[in-house]
């Protein structure tokens, strides 16, 4: 009757019904040059729903996140195999246009990275790349993006000072504004609040909680209980393998595989 | 008591010992400079007057001033500073984005810096073969080329330095935004350090507006007042140079108003770039 | 248990020991009513009384502690179930002190008109009771899931002897109408016992949740 408890397996990953999967990974492996960082790794995220990574550093949570808008492409040497198929389509190709894939997959990072402009410029900067708007349509544009982020009303009425007079909180949705902007379908977060402090991270959580409806969110994290409280689905990495993925509740409830467990529990892995 | 007490009496008077010296040295060289400051202020700013910036270096005996050698090293200082500075920041940039951890990268940054600190007569002669004596005549340009050359390398180095300073994330959030990587540095990357940059810029200008050695073998002199840069320019090093070297009176006063008029210019821009650079840390 | 953090351990070793120390007391308290009411032992039956004053405060240390490590130490999986099972069992526990108080304090009520049968039928009770408590807190005490499964799956043999407890103690009264009021006190001490069997079994439920995550109460019998 305890089967799981006797011998539970060494990985665990839950398929996803293929109807709400917006990016599959299928067989995903990547070197540093020499050095093999993600092993194998196949696993799906839903449309609109958060999916958060954990694992201790070093697992390959960031690098899994590098590959999906070909960040690695900027660094030679960096390589990837396999599939990451956004509504079906290898974005690996070499087919794919890189800056268009960036366009369809946002990233914003640990440590927020104003562009040293003026607010508006930098919402407004990666707009510029892909459409020509008429000003009003810009500002519309800019302020939806800023509403969105939940930072509009602190900045409203200073959009011309610079994006680096705002608090390490701000500039962080900042970014979250400059990423959506340009309306990608996915939005990746690189522990996008290891920097801010309890009410900042607060204010991006609910942020990043609004979005969800729009976007399928990817989201790597050092601390557990913003993936437990933020996240649908949550997927556990360890040395560059996927070792457990499945419904958020499950996970941090009752976790399949030991490493998860020993992982989420703060026991010695 | 006295266990404790011996060993850190002798410490004591160790660390008031180096003290000492470190004062006693620092105290030197700031001596030095005081003696250099005062003797130019009170020799040059006899001179220094309305003269200097409206008449042209005189013959022994009759009135004159500077504004020759002023004009002259001011034009070759741009020119010079023009190429200097494209040259340089795209140098710089090249190493800091494009070869940071390439052996080719490492080389020319080698080269750099060798160039960095090159004498500065051997680069004059460097241009005289190459320049002056193929085409037959010292010129304003020749002079200009010797400068920019010296100050390439200083740019070039700050340059680096200062985009090397500038986080990764920063250049990856823009191209993470569908920006190619060049758009990413003119836009975002150069405006992040134009502050260091422009420091850069402003400490080689200092550099090179003092330098003798190398005009003396390129730009060479003229007595007259001449905006062509084709042919031999006044400049105020030499002019000092050769004034201060003299046996006439007045033309010694005018070259030491000359050396008080470059180490003025060479410390306001100096000055300048130092707040430039503590803005930019500031920011 | 190896938490990289060692006072998360010695927390929860803490909180499972004062859990499991509680049990033995709730099962000593069950199984010492039950024997002051065979023996009819008064003064014994007030220390009885008196004794559930601890089990209550047990109960309250443990709450107490089980909030304080889940706020402090904000566990998850496993970690998280322990805390939340100890608490619930205390309550479970606090509960079968309750009814062994009840027990206890109907004794001297007893005008001794129970009859030896019937005294020697709920004794067995008692026993069966005290028993399936003490299985359960052991299961506990070792983490064995099998344990508290097994303890789980043998309710049913309480509540048939329950059963056939009340039907003698309804023929007792209809053979002697006088005692009708011993046989209701009777009534009552058997329905406490078989109740305490109940409490057993949801702790067995707690224990099983608390070592697999996994919950019994909805799961068919076999």
């Amino acid at each position: 009757m305890n089967a799981q408890l006797d011998n539970p397996p060494e990985t665990a990953v839950l398929e996803l019904p293929p109807e709400v999967v917006k990016l599959a990974i299928k067989d995903l492996t990547f070197f540093y040059g020499q050095k093999q960082a993600l092993f194998d790794v196949s696993v799906s995220f839903a449309a609109n729903a958060v999916t958060a990574l954990i694992g201790p550093s070093g697992c390959g949570k960031s690098t899994l996140l590098r590959v999906l808008n070909r960040m690695y492409s900027l660094y030679p040497g960096q390589r990837a195999q396999g599939q990451v198929l956004l509504d079906g389509e290898d974005m690996l190709s070499p087919r794919v246009d890189v800056a268009t894939l960036r366009a369809r997959v946002g990233m914003v990072f640990q440590k927020p990275t104003p562009f040293p402009m003026s607010i508006f410029d930098n919402v407004a900067y990666g707009v510029k790349l892909y459409e020509k708007l008429s000003k009003a349509d810009m500002a519309n544009r800019v302020e939806d993006s800023l509403r969105r982020a939940a930072l509009w009303d602190e900045v409203k009425d200073k959009l011309k000072e610079s994006g680096l007079s705002l608090s390490g909180g701000q500039q962080q949705r900042l970014c979250v504004a400059r990423g959506i902007a340009v309306k990608p379908e996915i939005l990746l977060l690189d522990e996008p609040a290891s920097a801010l402090d309890p009410i900042s991270t607060a204010r991006l959580e609910e942020t990043i909680a609004e979005l969800k409806r729009d976007y399928t969110i990817v989201i790597v994290t050092h601390n557990m209980g913003q993936a437990a409280r933020l996240s649908d689905h949550t997927g556990f990495m360890y040395l560059g393998k996927l070792i457990e993925f499945g419904e958020t509740e499950q996970l941090f409830t009752n976790p399949v595989t030991t490493r998860a467990r020993d992982y989420i529990t703060g026991r010695f892995g | 008591m006295t266990a404790i007490g011996a060993p850190r009496l002798s410490r004591r008077i160790g660390e008031g010992a180096f003290l000492a010296f470190c004062w006693l040295a620092t105290g030197i060289a700031l001596l030095a400079l005081a003696a250099i400051l005062w003797s130019l202020l009170t020799q040059g700013i006899g001179g220094l007057d309305l003269n200097i910036f409206t008449k042209s270096t005189p013959a022994p005996g009759s009135e004159g001033g500077l504004l020759n050698a002023i004009l002259g090293s001011l034009m070759m200082c741009v020119v010079a500073m023009i190429g200097a500075v494209f040259i340089g920041v795209l140098a710089g940039t090249w190493l800091s984005e494009f070869a940071r951890d390439s052996h080719y990268g490492k080389v020319i940054r080698f080269l750099n810096d060798v160039l960095l600190s090159a004498p500065s007569i051997l680069v004059g002669l460097f241009i005289y073969t190459i320049i002056v004596a193929p085409l037959k005549g010292f010129s304003g340009f020749a002079g200009s080329v010797a400068l920019a050359l010296i100050a390439a390398p200083v740019i070039t180095r700050t340059t680096e330095d200062v985009l090397r300073l500038q986080p990764i994330a920063l250049r990856e959030a823009s191209v993470a935004l569908g920006a190619p990587v060049w758009s990413t540095i003119l836009t975002v990357i150069w405006k992040a350090a134009q502050g260091g940059m422009l420091t850069g810029a402003l400490l080689a200008f200092a550099r090179i507006s003092g330098e003798t050695a190398p005009l003396l073998f390129t730009a060479l002199n003229n007595q007259f007042l001449s905006l062509d840069m084709t042919k031999p320019t006044a400049n105020l090093p030499v002019v000092i140079f050769n004034f201060a070297l003299s046996a006439y009176d007045d033309w010694r006063r005018l070259a030491w108003a000359g050396a008080l008029l470059i180490a003025a210019t060479v410390l306001t821009v100096t000055v300048v770039a130092r707040i430039l650079a503590r803005e930019q840390r500031r920011s | 248990m190896d938490h990289t953090l060692k006072a998360v351990d010695t927390d929860l070793e803490a909180l499972s020991h004062a859990v499991a120390a509680m049990g033995d007391l709730a099962v000593a308290q069950v199984r010492a009513a039950v024997d002051v009411f065979v023996r009819h032992d008064l003064p014994a039956a007030e220390k009885v009384v008196r004794a559930d004053n601890a089990v209550d405060i047990q109960d309250i240390e443990i709450e107490r502690n089980a909030v304080r490590f889940i706020a402090l130490r904000q566990p998850m999986a496993d970690d998280l179930r322990r805390p939340i099972a100890a608490m619930k069992i205390a309550m479970q526990l606090e509960r079968c002190g309750d009814l062994a108080k009840n027990i206890a304090k109907r004794v001297p009520r007893l005008t001794a008109g129970t009859t030896e049968a019937q005294a020697d039928i709920i004794a067995e009770l008692g026993r069966m009771a005290s028993e399936r408590l003490a299985a359960v807190i052991n299961a506990y005490r070792n983490d064995d899931a099998q344990g508290a499964y097994n303890v789980w799956l043998k309710d049913t043999d309480i509540d048939e002897r329950h059963d056939s407890v009340v039907r003698e103690i309804v023929a007792g009264m209809a053979a002697a109408p006088d005692a009708m009021g011993d046989a209701i006190h009777l009534l009552f001490i058997a329905k406490n016992l078989e109740r305490i069997g109940d409490h057993a079994t949801n702790v067995a439920e707690l224990v099983h949740y608390q070592i697999t995550g996994t919950d019994l109460s909805n799961r068919p019998k076999l």
